[in-house]
């Protein structure tokens, strides 16, 4: 074998594996990534039954409803509009009336946004990112102290 | 007061108004220790100048050959290591005696902390964990001062010169942005941080084993860096920096570990990888740090590989910066905490540009004049060596886009996305089996031109074995997860292949047992590090293929109440009571763990709720049988008076992180081989009797 | 041993570790030439591939081949050292001159511009258990250590409301404005709510904002008026907050019917005067800042100005008014305090020291 084909085969070996790579990381982008949205935006532009997107904002005060099997009911508001959603499941430590929440999921037919995630951190200060920004854009909270939550 | 304030690790933290003056309490005082906190202030100041010298001389002396010169750089290692040294211990002090004039303490510590978090508290915030880094750094700037391996002259005084240049910048950085010496005037009475979640242990030494492994890779770095200025690399080159990088490696692979962990039993979910960011930030330098030891090999043997080698060590450290980038910079938590503090953000953005595009620039400018290294053929150990490369960088740079599409597609559209477990799944792993699939292949095939016969021979007895087990497995497991047995045939694979190497080389038809034990002791230690590393990859690959059988159950129970959990296991519900901690409340669930009919133990799981900080946290119940683990985490009480809870069972979930502890272990032992321990090669024979006695380089 | 002299004691060991290795004729580290050690490793990693053959790891003839590609590296290797090193000749004494230099001028340096424009070398360390104790200080010393005891307290036991009321007008007093309004509004959560709780709340808050009466503390003090709609603090920060929004008629109203509900000997009968006088006289003299804000202002006042003094420096008159303001709080140990600060920052000016002291003595601070 002379030195050029090794090399051709060098470069072949890698091309095949960097495009196999190409094309999981494109189809993984394509299927698994998630938008997040928050009330308002559902409000103003609407989303199709089914979609699934990550909904955040601030659980209304008075909002949560529980039910046996624990079935959870609760409003998540970024200050211009608001969404029920249900979640059944155990809620995280967190998880507060005013206090900032990342669910994951889709809205069905009636309007209810059926979660079947629901992320808070292990923080009092923690604002997930993109509720921060979200209320930022509704106005409703101001940029004091993000303790970031790492080390 | 006299220092200025900036932002620190924790919010809302006030200075006292300067009208209590304390003039004249100083009279008061005794003298002893009191110089003591300026001195520590002083001497980063002084390791600031000495490091300027540390960088300029040596460097001057390799460019003119001048062994006096070159010898400056060791004892100014050293002497900034020294510096440093003694200023973290004065940190340490004033954590220690609660010394609240210092604000880096007063914002973090408490004069009631129980000592060891006083103590782990000096590294639990921003500033002082920059120290912590900067200590390491000046670490093994010192250690390759003073490691006794047959390193060439200019390479180890080049070495030292950019480990200097390193160190200026993180010292500048601390000095200038986060200056844990600040002082207040007058000091407050008492500390105001008591974060309980940073008071595990678990945590507390996650951080220092983790910086140990990125700083570590600052050497290799410098090693390369050293290279490219003077032009030449070869095989010594890769010998020199093999056991660096080896270390390191250990270290992050220990503190990646330990992370993990304390997610899985911290967090209350059961889970021990998130892909979070923060997570993937130290994963990063450990995959191409990976592929960096695999191709020092090559080189070292082979004398090829040498600019992807280099490219590699300069990339490796690149990532490590970047994740000290993102974690510090609070780009992760909030694009706009960048924001809020700019000049810390702004300054570490600028080294990382300048040492990754310095570094890149100087490898674009001298990489071509590097000589081409020995030849090879696509079927052999190097090339095995090769994929093994290819398929580590590849999974590397799907891990980063993951990391890095959110935060970049925000800046340009402002879209928010969230990258998760199924994007790396979906991409990561399906790069991972196959590498691990050929890897028992590479270990044993020949150097320059492999044998495809002679090694599926060779190979043929573990082929079968794995793949008979894997079919009873699955005869066993009949109706679930395909994947789990077919994973676990796979780590079965790369456990009987790595010792397959030691049997085959050891055994040889016609000699007996001694003999072939005689041999197997004979091997290098190096081969014996590589069995041990490559088996616990075996175990780790079972460990999470296992947990395709565990099992998540969510459940109301009342007093009395029984509920299967997964396996042969089940619990009940002994009593639900409040209790009252040092400086918490909590709500406690005692549960009694059953294998089938039999009870074999009991668990507690609990809320805590720390008043001080309006903050609670689930304490998960654990009851380990062998390598399997039953998780019980408390959940809420429901309307109707029972409890909620979330029992899982984890089938072999330990060998997860057992197998990473044989990973490390490995790494040591690759370590401790003779050849990189000794001075010289020439004083290894002299000394074979006595070997052992030389020092390590890196211990 | 001042510290100065530590800080010489360690720049002076610092640079002897630069300066004793030049002094050396040959280096200690750095064991061999350059060309030694390649040449050792090369001839090891011969004998090495001889030990990989024997064990398989190369086939027989790219064993050989292996071998020859070492051996000419090590022939390389060898030409190399036979290049050998440069000895000590007349550029290399140069060269260590001019290391000398460096060392002895980029050490300190660097240090000293690091260290100076971050250090503080006059303050000593403040060890906790050294401070505990007792000490010849005065009283002040104590409040601190009370202060001290009351937030440890606090911090293992914060449902604790009756010590957050205990605390919060403690730090009013030491001028943590802050921290009593954080104090007084745990004590709204764990004791409940009452007008005058409201009341001292919103007054924190006031004096935090530096007299402005933000929409926080006007809620309070309208919670205080809900509770108690006569309560007098509440209806003067009320006031206040109209005045400052600029609604002179609401806050006219509001400080008449105050002044009319009060008992003519009340302490804010005087100041609540002066401001309608001044709302109603369009050319009268805007409101002097001593009353901006009634009694717990004068204290906020005074420590601002106390601040200010203290990092600035100021006027004998400014001073006057410090030492005299503190006598008439009744905070004695403060105005002595007050009056030794200003002999001090006004030292070399004897008219002025002079003049600070007749106000002393006038207000009854005469010690010496």
């Amino acid at each position: 074998m002379t030195r050029k084909q090794r090399r051709l085969t060098l470069i072949g070996v890698t091309g095949a594996v960097l495009a196999i790579s190409l094309g999981l990381v494109l189809f993984a982008m394509r299927d698994t990534i998630v938008f997040f949205r928050a009330p308002s935006d559902i409000a103003a532009q609407g989303v199709d039954e089914g979609v699934r997107f990550r909904l955040g904002g601030l659980v209304e005060d008075g909002s949560i409803r529980r039910e046996t099997g624990q079935i959870h009911y609760f409003r998540v508001t970024d200050g211009g509009a608001s969404i029920e959603v249900r979640y059944q499941g155990l809620l995280p430590d967190l998880f507060r009336e005013g206090q900032g929440v990342v669910t994951e999921g889709a809205v069905d037919g009636s309007g209810l946004f059926r979660a079947d995630t629901v992320l808070a951190r292990h923080d009092e200060n923690y604002m997930p990112r993109e509720v921060a920004d979200a209320l930022k854009a509704q106005g409703l909270w101001q940029h004091g102290d993000p303790a970031p939550g790492t080390q | 007061m006299r220092s200025r304030r900036r932002g620190s690790g924790s919010t809302g933290i006030r200075r006292p108004a300067r009208n209590e003056r304390i003039r004249g309490r100083a009279d008061g005082i005794g003298r002893g220790g009191q110089l003591l906190i300026e001195a520590g202030h002083f001497a980063l100041a002084l390791a600031l100048g000495l490091s300027v010298i540390q960088m300029v001389v040596p460097f001057w002396g390799a460019r003119t050959n001048d062994p006096v010169l070159m010898g400056v750089g060791a004892p100014a290692a050293i002497g900034v290591f020294a510096l440093v040294l003694f200023s973290f211990g004065v940190l340490t002090y004033a954590y220690v005696t609660s010394d609240f004039s210092l604000m880096n303490v007063y914002a973090n510590s408490h004069s009631q902390k129980p000592m060891i978090y006083k103590v782990t508290g000096v590294w639990g915030n921003h500033e002082g964990s920059m120290l912590l880094w900067i200590l390491i750094l000046a670490l093994f700037g010192a250690l390759v001062a003073i490691a006794r391996n047959a390193v060439p002259p200019k390479l180890r005084a080049n070495t030292i010169a950019v480990q200097g240049s390193v160190t200026i910048a993180f010292l500048l950085f601390m000095l200038l942005t986060s200056n844990p010496f600040e002082r207040i005037d007058p000091a407050p009475f008492e500390g105001r941080d008591l974060n309980p979640i940073l008071q595990d242990i678990g945590l507390a030494i996650h951080p220092p084993l983790l910086y140990i492994g990125y700083v570590g890779f600052s050497i290799t770095f410098a090693f390369a860096m050293a290279a490219l200025i003077e032009g030449k690399i070869d095989a010594v080159w890769a010998r020199a920096v093999r056991p660096w990088t080896l270390g390191a490696w250990l270290f992050l692979t220990l503190g990646i570990s330990m992370g993990s962990y304390w997610a899985y039993y911290e967090l209350g979910w059961g889970g021990w990888w998130f892909w979070d960011p923060v997570e993937n930030a130290s994963l990063l330098p450990w995959i191409l740090g990976t592929a960096l030891i695999h191709s020092t090999v090559v080189m070292e043997k082979r004398d090829a590989l040498k600019i992807w080698t280099i490219l590699l060590a300069i990339l490796t450290f690149s990532l490590s910066l970047m994740g000290t980038f993102l974690v510090r910079s609070g780009v992760l938590t909030s694009v706009h905490a960048f924001a809020v503090d700019p000049d810390r953000g702004v300054y570490i953005l600028a080294i990382l540009v300048f040492f990754i595009g310095g570094s890149l620039a100087l490898f674009a400018w001298r990489a071509p004049l590097l000589r081409q290294g020995g030849i090879f053929a696509p079927v052999s150990r190097e090339g095995a060596l090769v994929v093994n490369n290819l398929f580590l960088a590849t999974a590397c740079a799907t891990v980063l886009i993951g990391t890095l599409y959110p935060l970049a597609l925000e800046a340009v559209t402002g879209a928010k996305i969230s990258v998760g477990p199924p994007f790396f799944n979906a991409t990561f792993v399906p790069l991972m089996v196959p590498l691990l699939l050929l890897l028992p292949f590479g270990q044993v095939m020949a150097w320059k031109r492999g044998d495809m016969n002679g090694v599926a021979q060779r190979l043929a007895g573990a082929i079968l074995i794995s793949v008979v087990l894997t079919v009873i497995i699955y005869g066993f497991t009949y109706g679930g997860p395909v994947a789990a047995p077919l994973g676990v045939g796979l780590g079965i694979f790369l456990i009987v292949g790595s010792f397959n190497e030691i049997v085959t080389r050891s055994f040889t038809s016609g000699s007996g047992f001694r003999d072939a034990m005689r041999k197997a002791r004979g091997l290098p230690r190096s081969t014996w590090g590589t069995v041990t590393a490559h088996a616990g990859v075996g175990v780790m690959v079972i460990g999470i293929a296992a947990t395709a059988w565990s099992t998540e159950r969510i459940v109301t129970m009342r007093p009395g109440d029984v509920q299967h959990v997964g396996g042969a296991y089940s619990v009940r519900l002994d009593s639900v009571f409040p209790r009252t901690g040092p400086n918490f409340q909590e709500d406690v669930a005692r549960m009694t763990v059953f294998r089938g009919d039999r009870a074999i133990g009991q668990e507690e799981t609990s809320k805590r709720f720390f008043p001080a900080r309006n903050m609670p946290t689930t304490q998960a119940g654990l009851h380990t049988v062998g390598f399997s683990q039953v998780y019980l985490s408390f959940g809420e009480p429901q309307p109707d008076g029972s409890l909620g809870l979330r029992l899982y069972y984890k089938p072999l979930i330990l060998l997860i992180w057992i197998g990473t502890l044989f990973m490390g272990l490995g790494a040591g032992i690759a370590m401790s081989d003779r050849r990189f321990r000794v001075g010289a090669p020439v004083r290894a024979k002299r000394d074979e009797s006595a070997s052992g006695t030389a020092p390590a380089p890196a211990e | 041993m001042s510290i100065w002299i530590l800080f010489i004691l360690m720049t002076a060991a610092t640079i002897m570790a630069v300066l004793w290795p030049l002094s050396r004729p040959r280096t200690a580290f750095g064991p061999t030439s350059a060309g030694e050690g390649e040449r050792l490793f090369y001839e090891e990693q011969l004998q090495e591939i001889d030990r990989d053959l024997a064990r398989g790891m190369f086939s027989p003839e790219e064993a050989a081949s292996a071998k020859a590609e070492a051996a000419r590296r090590l022939i390389r290797a060898d030409a190399r050292r036979e290049a050998g090193d440069k000895s000590l000749d007349e550029p290399a004494l140069r060269r260590r001159r001019a290391t000398s230099a460096l060392a002895l001028s980029a050490i300190p340096l660097v240090a000293l511009a690091i260290y100076g424009a971050q250090g503080s070398p006059e303050m000593p360390g403040q060890p906790l258990s050294e401070r505990m104790q007792p000490m010849t200080a005065g009283s002040e010393l104590d409040m601190d250590q009370a202060v001290a005891r009351i937030e440890s307290h606090l911090q293992q036991n914060p449902e604790d409301g009756q010590g957050w009321e205990v605390i919060a007008p403690v730090y009013v007093r030491m001028g943590r404005f802050d921290d009593a309004a954080a104090a007084y509004q745990r004590a709204l959560r764990y004791l409940g709510e009452d007008a005058d709780r409201l009341a001292n709340f919103g007054e924190a808050l006031v004096m935090a904002s530096e007299g402005i009466v933000s929409s926080s503390a006007r809620e309070a003090f309208e919670g205080a008026l809900e509770h108690d709609s006569r309560h007098p603090k509440a209806r003067f920060f009320l006031a206040t907050a109209a005045q400052q929004d600029g609604d002179e008629d609401v806050a006219l109203d509001r400080y008449r019917s105050l002044l009319a509900d009060s008992a003519p000997d009340a302490p804010w009968v005087e100041v609540v005067r002066r401001r309608i006088a001044n709302l109603e006289g369009a050319d009268a003299p805007p409101a002097d800042a001593g009353d901006a804000a009634g009694a717990g202002a004068i204290a906020g006042m005074v420590s601002g100005l106390a601040e200010r003094l203290a990092s600035e420096g100021g006027s004998a008159d400014e001073w006057g008014r410090l030492v005299r303001s503190y006598a008439v709080l009744g905070q004695e140990t403060r105005a002595a305090e007050a009056l030794a600060d200003a002999r001090r920052a006004l030292a070399g000016d004897s008219e002025a020291i002079a003049h600070v002291e007749d106000v002393a003595r006038e207000a009854g601070i005469d010690r010496e």
